[in-house]
């Protein structure tokens, strides 16, 4: 049956690669590979000078850290939970190995297969990442370390979602089981932070030279039996990495591959829960894949019938398809609970900023703030529901009395509108949390106006930062994953940190002009106007930036328009 | 109402659709027929503005469909073989999405009359999910037919509906072109372009191999004139070989 699963998936995969090379025939997809070439060629290999000057890393202190961040994924996984993803099949899948004479642990071992694909390219692309850094054995030795790695957390995140579906068929998982992985969390940080109390210090003086001494120091501190036991399992998976030398590096890979084989074990014989959540799950994706044209957005089903949002009978007709996505945004369960988290963070840290102290509140605004300003980032890569979702009906789009700018509009609109909404009440609750504080620089003053700055650029970077997300699905159908999900998991993290760079690289070139008229307008009042320069400054900065994104919405609409469903590649 | 002239369309070497010209008046239902890959979707997809002729003027409602696309798309609907639905949207909310791309004001009042005639009126506050395939079909029908098109694209309009949807389908498609909607229907269901269509257009090829009402199709094929009517179909196609299994 293996042969069969491989054969399967290798077939898939050969035949998805030749059909996206194919696509080099068109210029416009040499141009981007060409590009995307000298773009890994400048993250890989030109740094490289860059990374050999300085004293290589202390091995002790990568190990520490790459094992705190495997923690923290895994915590993730466990607290959060990501079953339906992991455990949904495709429905041709459902349709051949469901009905087929395929046992459950056929399933799981067909699952692990096909994940292996995505864990290999990314095995490679980290590869290709770590290369510049002076630490660790050979590429081809660090292949295999990362491989041993990713493929322990795939099947630790398989192991934990069978788990977690088993509790929710027998209705224990929800606040009980997450209040018990919390508990869990906390008694192991609890016990990390009591059994290097005494080491803090030290550790804390380190942070005043260096990071690299911080570091060092607390890698010190972690050897201790009690970080050292708790951390064991991450650090066996880390240790091949930071091995300096091919004996060092065998010693360490065998530990590696004991968890690795027990977690082999853990997952195909853990499958009581597998078959029925698998086919569950991805039944209700194939009926949902069928409803949408293959979008894997997460679906609610205890939706609202009435919407908030009301669709006014007049307007501009492609007002509804910005209304449809807002409406698809907002009977997600995912948007419910984000709306009464930040609601429910506006009341506290409202009331919790007049308090003498304020400290917690003060804590939550920092959060709040950083969160709305990672938003600008992420915000784009996450929020989908425009072009990249409904490009999968582009039959049904193109059939629309629209032009092509106010459909790339409309679908932009939304997603920047949704972004833009978190937001902008993130620094609200920031806002609130520091309105208290009479001793803080910058004052309420200038608090206000950078609120206000906000409130007028926010739009402006967001709606830039959408198209060119939208605009490279509509460029390049073949490439960009369509469909509202991203593809996700520790094992998805190289290719999507290079996307993410790739992204920060081209919104970074389309506020450059932006910034500049701004902050030259800013410069030049500032000595008649003061602080409040930055209000000319920032209408200029979004007038600029409302110019540059009404020329890409042009274009993309031409490009729209000129998109074939037949030929551009997109699967309707 | 509907008018192609000489659409091509060519993908590579590939010519799907060569040198069609056809036109389908107010009233009339034209059925398009053909084995598969003969270019009936093509046809009909270039026809609804989806895909781009590689050659040839489509005219709706007066308008060209190149130059003033939104005016022609505004004229017709397209009904495809697989239903494509928003999932979030409720069929009350895809009725008023529609009303609203095509600027048609409030419909409220027309709504109700639309779903009881495609028998939704029960599952008005459903999303997509909650509903049958066939079901689905009819709400893609409705959002079709909201606007009252000049001009109506049905591909395999039968897909999926049951007996009772495939009656009140055949029924709405003829009182629409009895209202005066140009009609093109591609089927594989000879009985059906045989009950509803008042003209038929045979494709084989990406060509035209018989066009007329099925009287004037035998009329210049006298030797096909006794036979079955998927005999005849055969025949046009060149599968006169084809024999039925006993």
């Amino acid at each position: 049956m293996i042969s069969v699963f491989g054969y399967l998936a290798w077939r898939s995969a050969h035949n998805r690669l030749a059909r996206q090379l194919r696509q080099l025939r068109s210029p416009r997809y040499l141009a981007a590979l060409l590009l995307g070439l000298a773009y890994v060629w400048f993250i890989v290999v030109g740094q490289r000078p860059t990374a050999m000057t300085g004293p290589a890393p202390d091995p002790r202190a990568l190990e520490l850290v790459g094992a705190l961040a495997l923690f923290g994924a895994v915590a993730w996984g466990w607290i959060f939970g990501v079953e339906r993803r992991v455990l949904a099949f495709s429905p041709a899948e459902v349709t051949f190995l469901f009905s087929g004479p395929v046992s459950r642990q056929g399933l799981i071992q067909f699952k692990l297969l096909r994940n292996q694909l995505l864990i290999l390219f990314n095995a490679l692309l980290w590869t290709l990442i770590l290369s510049r850094e002076r630490f660790g054995v050979s590429s081809g030795l660090r292949v295999i370390s990362i491989w041993v790695m990713l493929t322990t957390l795939s099947f630790h995140r398989l192991g934990a979602s069978f788990v977690r579906t088993s509790l929710a068929e027998h209705g224990r998982l929800g606040v009980r089981h997450r209040l018990v992985s919390l508990g869990v969390l906390g008694a192991t940080l609890i016990a990390l932070a009591w059994s290097i109390a005494d080491a803090l210090p030290d550790v804390m003086a380190a942070r005043d030279h260096d990071v690299r001494s911080f570091l060092s120091a607390a890698a010190e501190a972690a050897q201790r039996p009690v970080p050292n036991a708790l951390t064991y399992p991450f650090r066996i998976l880390v240790r091949p990495l930071a091995a300096d030398t091919v004996t060092e590096w065998l010693a360490a890979l065998w530990p590696a591959m004991v968890l690795l084989v027990l977690h082999y074990i853990w997952v195909v014989r853990a499958d009581t829960a597998f078959e029925e959540a698998a086919a569950e799950v991805s039944l209700w994706r194939a009926e949902a894949f069928a409803a949408r044209g293959g979008q894997s957005a997460p679906l609610s089903r205890k939706g609202p019938r009435r919407s908030l949002l009301r669709l006014s009978p007049n307007g501009w007709p492609a007002g509804a398809i910005l209304w449809k996505n807002l409406v698809a945004a907002t009977r997600t369960q995912r948007f419910r609970n984000a709306v009464l988290t930040l609601a429910g963070a506006g009341v506290i840290v409202g009331v919790l900023s007049f308090d003498a102290e304020g400290t917690l509140a003060e804590i939550a605004g920092w959060l709040a703030v950083f969160w709305a300003g990672i938003l600008v980032l992420a915000g784009p890569q996450y929020v989908r529901n425009d072009l990249r979702g409904d490009l999968l009906k582009l039959d049904l789009l193109r059939s629309y009395p629209l032009r092509g700018w106010s459909v790339v509009l409309a679908e932009a609109g939304a997603s920047t509108i949704m972004v833009t909404g978190i937001q902008l009440s993130l620094l609200g609750i920031g806002y609130l949390a520091f309105l208290g504080n009479r001793l803080m620089s910058p004052d309420l003053e200038q608090r206000s106006l950078l609120l206000l700055g906000s409130i007028l650029l926010l739009p402006g970077v967001n709606l830039l930062g959408m198209l060119i997300q939208n605009g490279a699905a509509l460029l390049y159908p073949v490439w960009v994953r369509l469909g509202t999900g991203r593809t996700a998991g520790v094992e998805a993290l190289g290719q999507n940190l290079l996307m993410t760079i790739a992204f920060v690289a081209l919104l970074s070139l389309t506020l450059i002009l932006p910034a500049a008229i701004g902050g030259g307008a800013f410069l030049l009042l500032r000595t008649q106007l003061r602080t409040w320069a930055a209000a000319p400054g920032a209408i200029l900065a979004i007038g600029v930036m409302l110019f540059e994104a009404a020329l890409m919405v042009e274009w993309l609409g031409r490009i729209f328009e000129r998109t074939d469903p037949a030929t551009s590649g997109i699967s309707l | 109402m509907i008018d192609v002239d000489g659409l091509h369309k060519l993908y590579g070497d590939f010519a799907a659709v060569q040198g069609l010209s056809f036109r389908v008046g107010p009233g009339e239902v034209l059925g398009l027929v053909g084995p598969n890959g003969a270019g009936k979707t093509t046809t009909i997809r270039s026809v609804a503005g989806i895909i781009i002729p590689t050659r040839g003027r489509i005219r709706i409602a007066g308008h060209d469909l190149a130059d003033d696309p939104v005016a022609a798309k505004s004229a017709l609907a397209f009904i495809p073989d697989e239903p494509h639905l928003f999932e979030y949207l409720t069929v009350e909310e895809h009725l008023r999405f529609v009303a609203r791309l095509y600027r048609m004001g409030d419909v409220s009042d027309r709504i109700p009359g639309l779903l009881e005639e495609l028998d939704l009126s029960d599952k008005r506050g459903a999303l997509p999910g909650e509903l049958s395939r066939g079901m689905k079909q009819k709400l893609a029908i409705a959002c079709g037919l909201l606007h009252e098109p000049k001009a109506l694209l049905l591909d395999e309009p039968l897909t999926g509906l049951d007996p009772v949807g495939i009656r009140r389908m055949k029924s709405t498609i003829t009182r629409r072109a009895a209202a005066g909607t140009a009609v093109i229907l591609s089927s594989h269901l000879l009985h059906l372009v045989e009950e509803i269509c008042t003209r038929v257009l045979v494709m084989r090829r990406g060509r035209v191999a018989a066009f007329g009402t099925i009287a004037d199709i035998l009329a210049g094929r006298p030797e096909l004139k006794s036979r079955k009517l998927e005999d005849v179909f055969l025949a046009l196609i060149g599968q006169e070989g084809e024999k039925a299994e006993p």
